[in-house]
């Protein structure tokens, strides 16, 4: 019974990645005359890889992939732990619209807003820069939300006896809160990381210069360069998917808790 | 006058205190109270507004009252991306459903075999949207994977991608594909955290598998099942790269999804006014779906 089991989940399983092992198979075919084959040529692969760091655009987007991702991560942490902790742990006027705002934008998505939220950017002199990428995503509702219900279940004592002993508040924040908060923080870096890394509809609006293409962006391009063969195409898919990958691998767990929020109850 | 012992809680709940709260506080939210006033809230009132004008970046929007709906009622572009993304989003969601609770249920159950297959079956929901769409460009090309398969039983090669009543289809293969480890792995921790006791109970009283499966295992998954139903639904309502990737939404419209529609219209034809009534249709669409779905599936559930 056992068995049978084991035997055809594997075989699910391998059906499952059959898409991604013809991606490391294309990657590796040397002309576009037989993509079924099932052949692997690692030294192609190589050859693809180094010409892909070599010419073009693509170390390029490869950078700006990085700095987005990167930097809105880091920035999504930073200010979504504050507000998030704000919201759970101290009384300050506005807090309840500001609460019942970040609820409303997490029923909102990007594509609902896409038009004014070019126009306000158009209009910061935003269009064709980095921060006109960066700044509009620098933070989430869901991300808010996420630290405000870790920081509801901080417990109480610790950050009261903090209090008596005379610690500020934003002490108290930085010393208590935020180490307390670290799993909820690397959960939401990683998902973060992950959705800008994979954001082509917004600098595919506000980027024109090509020198500022992130890889989603970079990539859809290279597909009509007449001199981009689909081995190389495929190559530069396969590097794209790589830091996601090692990121999730490493931070498995906080992948599984992001993804799970909501779905499970406690 | 006696002496009274100050305990530390009224001490920390003074008026100092109160003052510091809201100091700190008001620093830590102020650059979420900016952020979300500019990006979210501002854009989504001059939204509203621009549905009911005429808009093409030049000038200022002229108020049009409810021409762009008036429009919309009788464009058929509109309504073919209607039908589309109606069609893509129930083409995906179920099967991604259906085959992820077959495959959560075996692979849920403990040991390090099953933990290992759980590492892999991560690796599709992981990949980047844009990555495996160029994959499956190449897997549905005349010579690619697809048409492989389909000729080891003797089926002829076809033109996923530029047939128009397949290309929808090739789409909707490869969101199952994309969906199903992510919605694989939510529903594998779902079953995890299901109470092993009425398992135990059911199985000394005698009830197979099936019976189980029907009478206990989908019952008490039902909030996970509603949380992975509602991400998948509207994720498929509002999903973009995919059709502008594999497709640009040929042939002829098969694939032009609703996103793809608004972009175009807005960003490509510059009709501002209209591409934010879309908008708004998509949302109300998104919120009333969520909705129902809610209903539905919480319906007879306390709390």
């Amino acid at each position: 019974m056992k068995a049978v089991r084991n035997t055809l989940l594997t075989l699910v399983v391998a059906v499952l990645l059959l898409p991604v092992y013809a991606m490391f198979a294309v990657s590796s075919a040397s002309d576009a005359t037989d993509l079924g084959g099932f052949g692997f040529d690692v030294s192609q692969l190589g050859a693809h890889v180094s010409q892909l760091f070599d010419q073009g655009g693509f170390p390029l987007y490869l950078r700006n992939s990085l700095i987005l991702a990167l930097g809105i991560g880091v920035l999504e942490v930073i200010f979504s732990s504050a507000a998030g902790y704000a919201l759970a742990q101290l009384r300050f006027p506005g807090s309840r619209v500001l609460f019942a705002v970040i609820v409303g934008t997490l029923s909102l998505s990007p594509i609902v807003v896409l038009v004014p939220m070019y126009l306000i950017v158009k209009e910061l002199g935003w269009i064709n820069s980095y921060q006109g990428m960066i700044v509009p995503f620098m933070m989430s509702a869901f991300g808010v939300f996420l630290v405000r219900q870790f920081a509801l279940a901080l417990p109480h004592e610790l950050l009261l006896s903090a209090r008596v002993d005379g610690a500020s508040e934003l002490r108290i924040f930085v010393r208590i809160g935020v180490p307390l908060l670290r799993p909820a923080l690397l959960t939401l870096f990683l998902l973060q990381f992950l959705a800008q890394w994979d954001n082509l509809l917004w600098p595919l609006i506000v980027a024109n210069d090509p020198g500022l293409w992130p890889l989603p962006v970079g990539l859809s391009q290279l597909q009509t360069e007449y001199d981009f063969s689909i081995g190389l195409v495929s190559t530069a898919a396969l590097i794209t998917a790589v830091p996601p990958l090692v990121l999730m691998f490493l931070l498995q767990r906080y992948y599984v808790a992001g993804l799970t929020l909501g779905g499970v109850r406690k | 006058m006696s002496l009274r012992l100050v305990p530390p809680v009224a001490q920390v709940s003074g008026k100092g205190q109160r003052w510091a709260e809201a100091r700190t506080g008001g620093l830590l939210a102020l650059p979420a109270a900016v952020y979300f006033l500019v990006f979210w809230l501002v854009p989504f009132v001059a939204a509203v507004y621009l549905s009911f004008t005429s808009y093409d970046f030049a000038g200022t929007p002229e108020w049009t009252g409810l021409d762009n709906y008036r429009r919309m009622l009788g464009d058929p572009g509109f309504w073919n991306s209607a039908r589309v993304t109606a069609a893509y989003t129930i083409g995906s969601v179920v099967p991604s459903i259906v085959l992820g609770l077959a495959i959560a249920v075996p692979l849920s159950k403990p040991g390090r075999y099953n933990a290992f297959l759980r590492g892999l079956v991560m690796i599709p929901a992981a990949m980047p949207l844009v990555a495996t769409s160029m994959v499956w460009s190449v897997i549905f090309a005349d010579k690619g994977l697809a048409n492989a398969l389909i000729g080891l039983v003797g089926v002829e090669p076809k033109p996923w991608l530029t047939d128009e009543g397949l290309a929808l289809w090739a789409l909707v293969i490869m969101t199952t594909w994309k969906h199903l480890g992510l919605f694989v792995i939510i529903l594998t921790a779902g079953l995890q955290g299901l109470p092993l006791s009425v398992f135990e109970a059911a199985a000394l009283d005698g009830a197979g598998p099936i019976r189980v499966f029907y009478r206990i295992t989908l019952p008490l998954l039902r909030r996970t099942l509603l949380f992975v139903l509602v991400i998948a639904v509207v994720g498929a309502m509002q999903s973009f790269v995919p059709a502008f990737l594999l497709t640009k939404g040929g042939p002829a419209g098969a694939t032009e999804v609703l996103p793809l529609y608004l972009w175009a219209t807005g960003f490509g034809f510059e009709r501002m006014g209209y591409a934010s009534a879309i908008a708004m249709v998509l949302l109300v669409a998104m919120l009333a779906l969520s909705l129902v779905q809610f209903r539905v599936l919480r319906g007879g559930e306390d709390g």
